[in-house]
Parts: structure tokens; C-alpha cells; sequence
């Protein structure tokens, strides 16, 4: 066919070209400069721009509040994927079941899924007011005169940015699991319970063997768009009170852009890109492990 | 009693836990929703109040008129729609050149440019912020349409050209070979024969992506300051006579302004935003 002629070698990559152009200079390039920096101790206020090699690496370890956010992002992190998994399942089983509010649900499901995180940021900046927020007003339906500044307290803070994460993402979750419980064929089940198996018993043994390899693959955007996450913070607490909820990706932006710390906030940016990596590659090994 | 009935208690009880769950999950999401409406329509004074008026005495529009008046609502928006658009407009077609390319030839250079496309996913905005910032300030792009496009456009592309390429790797090639064999040139193929195929697909990443450009706060945030989009606009709101730091009057008016859309574009295109989203498995 006339595609492959040698002529034509030159045509797919004047194609591809802008594209490859586009992200070259908005990812590779800026990566190669933040490694750079992250060597170097810069302070555009200070005018100081020395090189320092690993000094800026080393001091992660004896910073108070970085230390706090790490903390913070690895609670955030596990707490909500524990959470996404096993609610995020039984949300899938609840869309995939057969009756006529079905497409209903699925599209209301769809909404936190599209709404920008800074306005559910905002929302819940009022929503967990102790006076007049959304939520203590919920829970005095049910316990008259409740009283709590959940955005003050470190512990009640920690659970309100979790809990307003779960909100956003965890339809978009059960979502995809939902696709992988549509391969699982209806026969199964039918043969499982001719042979007496109750309900319970078809979920343990069939439908989560089934998705389990679907559910840790989900399992690795979802952990890395933690260990990112930035707007949902921004616009909730602004890492307060303290530093107590200021997520990692928070923390860097906050040295890069207001406190002008750029060597050092490479040098964290460089080291999450690192986790996040060995991460990936680690749960990759695990997912093929399974499927074998 | 018999085991028919015995059944037939089983089968309501089912079908009644289901509604009950589905009434659950309706409620925890919609609640929220509907009363950041009622708090948009509510007078400003009248949100202080415990407990909350769930269907305000007063209704007024107020809240849009003063964001209208003094935020320059309708410019803002007129910057969204823009920078959206545009974004949509030229990302569908660079990334269907592309797209096509990548499923039509194999070589390895091309394989390998592939899986570069695909791997740049990986690499957070936040590693990346300082430097293209100054980067951005240096080409003099910063707080311009053309950067902001650029980089909005920049974040879609993996997605777009992953979900595109399998598309077009579906595409029979002999549809190609008979317009081949009827005269026709590589451009008149790519454009008469493949990208009317396309159609759906393209169809199916444009409403995902134009979620996807919606949300998107951390481009506008850090690359712009003048040129104010909805995302960035909501947290910049004047303060008004309150102690809790929270114009929730303005946020919430804001707020709706930005969810109507959204909820009303949820509902048009449900279906193709399902298999979108179970097609790309991840979002970009």
C-alpha cells in the first residue's frame, strides 16, 4: 500500500510533530530544569543562587513542616484508597443492579465526578462552618445543639478534606469498576446458585476474583492523583490549621511560588516524582503477577 | 407458611434494601448540591441562620446581579467559553493527525514516540510548575490566550491520542486501500475516508476533555493572572461583611454558575460519557 512507500517516511512525523513539540516543552523540559534546581540553593529575594548538591535533599528530613505534610499525604492516601476500594465496589455493585432507576443513577453519580474540586473545596470551606455549615445543621437533625469546628481541630480537619475527596471521586471509581463487572458473565452466577450458593458466597467467590486484577490496576492513577492532589486543599483549608492538611503537592507549590524557595522545592518535587515512579513499578509487577 | 411466600418475602425485602440504597447514594450526592442552589437564591443576611431555611422566604437574585455588577461575571465566562473552546477545536485536530499516525505506522520511531506521548502522563504538574513558569514568562506567553490554550491543550493530549489511536487501530485499512486504488491522495484519504469514521470518537473524547478543561484550576491558577477563568474566579471573590472568611452569598451564586452547565451537559450525554470514561479506563 502506498503508506509504507519511502517516499512517504517523512508524513507521520510531521503528524505527530506538534503534539510530541507540545509536550517536550511542557513536561521533559521543565522535569530536566527542576532536577537542576533542586541541586542549586535558589532565593530570588535573597538573590542567592549557589550549588549546594544533595544539602537540599537533606534537609526534607529535619523540616518540621514538610514532615507534617508527608504524614498528612500518607494518611490521605491510604485512608482513601482503603476506602475507595471497598466503598468504591459496592457503589459499582449498587449501578450494576437491574432496575428502573438505573440510568438515573448513573447519571447523578456523574456530577462530583464533573465538578471542579475547588468549588466542592469551597462548598465544604462553609458546609463544615460550626454554626451555620451544611453539615453540623445535617447532624442536628439527629443530635440537637451538636457543636463542632471540624476545620479547626487537626484530627476532624484530616477527615473532612478525606471525606470531601471520597465525595469527588469515588463515583468516577465505581465507575471503572463497573466496567469490569460487565465482563462478568450472568451464567456464572446462575450455575453457582443451581449448585446452592447464596449471595454472599457468589461476591467472595466469584465477582471479586473476577475484578480484583481490574480493581489494583484502577488502583494506581487513583494513588498517584493522591500523592498529587492539590485544588481540593487549596480551596478547603489552605493546608490548615497549621500546616496539619497541607498535602505534599500543597507544601511544594506553597516553596515554589509564594515562599520562593525554588532549589528546595525541586528537590521535593524530584522526590515525589521518585515515590510515584517506584510506586507505579511496583504495582505493575504485582497486577502481572496476578494475572498469571 | 410455604416457601413460595417465603420467596416472595425475599424478593420484596430485596427490592425494597435496593431502594433504600439507591435513595442513600441520591441523597449524599444531590443534598449538597441542592443547597448550594438555595443558598445562591437566598438573601446574603438570611444565611445566618440555624437552623438552614432549605427553601428560602425570600428568594432573590441578588447574589448573580452583585457578581455581574462588580466581579465581571459575563467576562469571565467569556474567557472560559473561549479558552475551552479553542482548546477543543485545535487539540481534536492535532491529536487526530496524530492519532492516525501512530495507528497506521509501525516503525519503531514512531512506537517509541508513541509510548513517550503515553509515559508524560506520568509526570506531575507540580515537578514541572516552576520551571514552565518561568519558561512561559520567558517566550512571553504567560497571562496570554495563546499560552493558556497551549497548556490547556498540552494536559488533554495523552488522553485524547491514547483513546483516538485505538480508535483508528479499528478503522479497516482496506477502506483505505480501495480509495487508494480509486486515485485518491494520502490528504483526500485521511480526510474523506478516516476522519468521517472518527465521528464517534472524537465525539466521545471531546465531552470528556471539555470536563476535564472545566476543571482545570492548576493552568489557570499558576500561568495567567489577568485573564480569570470560572475555576480561578471562585476562589478570589471579595470578602464582604463576614468574619468566616467565606462569601458563601457570592461563592455559592458562583458555585451554581459553574454546575448548571455541568449537570445539564451530565444529563444530555450520559451514555457517551460512560463508555468515554470505560474506554480510556483512565482519565487524563
Amino acid at each position: 500500500m502506498a503508506v509504507s512507500k519511502k517516499s512517504m517516511r517523512w508524513i507521520p512525523w510531521i503528524l505527530i510533530l506538534p503534539v510530541l513539540l507540545i509536550r517536550t516543552f511542557t513536561t521533559i523540559y521543565p522535569i530536566f530544569v527542576t532536577i537542576k534546581n533542586s541541586f542549586f540553593d535558589i532565593r530570588i529575594l535573597a538573590g542567592v543562587d549557589d550549588f549546594v548538591g544533595f544539602a537540599n535533599y537533606l534537609k526534607v528530613f529535619s523540616d518540621q513542616k514538610v514532615i507534617t505534610s508527608i504524614t498528612f499525604t500518607v494518611i490521605f492516601t491510604v485512608v482513601s484508597m482503603a476506602l475507595h476500594i471497598v466503598l468504591g465496589v459496592m457503589l459499582a455493585l449498587i449501578l450494576n443492579m437491574k432496575f428502573k432507576g438505573r440510568r438515573f443513577i448513573r447519571t447523578i453519580v456523574l456530577i462530583p465526578w464533573a465538578m471542579p474540586s475547588v468549588v466542592i473545596g469551597m462548598a465544604a470551606k462553609w458546609a463544615f462552618n460550626n454554626d451555620y455549615g451544611l453539615i453540623n445543621d445535617f447532624i442536628r437533625w439527629f443530635v440537637p445543639g451538636y457543636q463542632n469546628s471540624w476545620l479547626i481541630n487537626t484530627g476532624s480537619a484530616r477527615a473532612a478534606v478525606i471525606a470531601m475527596d471520597l465525595w469527588k471521586d469515588l463515583p468516577f471509581f465505581a465507575i471503572l469498576v463497573l466496567s469490569g463487572l460487565q465482563f462478568v458473565s450472568e451464567d456464572i452466577y446462575e450455575a453457582a446458585r443451581v449448585d446452592g450458593a447464596n449471595g454472599i458466597q457468589c461476591f467472595f467467590r466469584i465477582t471479586l476474583p473476577l475484578i480484583a486484577r481490574n480493581v489494583l490496576t484502577l488502583c494506581i492513577p487513583f494513588t498517584l492523583w493522591r500523592l498529587t492532589s492539590f485544588d481540593l486543599v487549596y480551596a478547603m483549608t489552605s493546608g490548615g490549621p497549621g500546616e496539619d492538611t497541607a498535602l505534599i503537592a500543597y507544601r511544594i507549590t506553597m516553596e515554589a511560588f509564594t515562599n520562593l524557595n525554588i532549589g528546595y522545592a525541586g528537590a521535593l518535587a524530584i522526590m515525589l516524582f521518585l515515590v510515584m515512579a517506584v510506586f507505579s513499578w511496583l504495582n505493575i509487577r504485582v497486577t502481572s503477577r496476578l494475572a498469571d | 407458611m410455604n416457601s413460595v411466600n417465603k420467596y416472595k418475602i425475599y424478593r420484596g425485602a430485596v427490592a425494597v434494601g435496593r431502594w433504600i440504597l439507591f435513595a442513600l447514594v441520591s441523597f449524599i450526592i444531590l443534598f449538597p448540591v441542592y443547597w448550594i442552589f438555595i443558598s445562591s437564591i437566598t438573601p446574603p443576611g438570611e444565611l445566618f441562620k440555624t437552623p438552614i431555611d432549605y427553601l428560602p422566604d425570600h428568594p432573590t437574585l441578588e447574589s448573580y446581579t452583585f457578581l455581574i455588577e462588580n466581579v465581571g461575571l459575563i467576562q469571565k465566562i467569556g474567557n472560559t467559553v473561549l479558552i475551552v473552546g479553542s482548546t477543543l477545536v485545535i487539540s481534536t485536530v492535532l491529536c487526530s493527525m496524530a492519532a492516525y499516525a501512530f495507528a497506521r505506522f509501525g516503525s519503531r520511531g514512531i512506537g517509541a514516540a508513541f509510548g513517550f506521548i503515553v509515559a508524560t502522563m506520568l509526570i506531575p504538574e507540580v515537578v514541572t510548575a516552576r520551571p514552565l513558569y518561568e519558561f512561559m514568562r520567558a517566550v512571553n506567553l504567560y497571562d496570554t490566550y495563546p499560552g493558556l490554550i497551549l497548556l490547556y491543550i498540552s494536559t488533554i493530549i495523552p488522553f485524547t491520542v491514547l483513546i483516538l489511536r485505538n480508535f483508528v487501530g479499528e478503522i479497516p485499512i482496506s477502506l483505505e486501500e480501495a480509495a487508494a486504488i480509486d486515485g485518491a491522495n494520502f490528504a483526500q484519504r485521511l480526510f474523506t475516508v478516516v476522519l468521517p469514521l472518527m465521528k464517534p470518537a472524537i465525539a466521545t473524547v471531546c465531552i470528556i476533555n471539555f470536563v476535564t478543561c472545566l476543571n482545570n484550576f492548576f493552568t489557570p491558577l499558576f500561568y495567567s493572572n489577568g485573564i480569570q477563568v470560572l475555576s480561578v474566579a471562585i476562589v478570589q471573590l471579595p470578602l464582604r461583611d463576614n468574619m468566616y472568611g467565606v462569601p458563601w452569598d457570592l461563592t455559592s451564586a458562583m458555585g451554581w454558575v459553574i454546575l448548571l452547565p455541568i449537570i445539564i451537559f451530565v444529563a444530555i450525554f450520559e451514555k457517551q460519557i460512560m463508555d468515554g470514561i470505560m474506554a480510556g479506563g483512565v482519565k487524563a
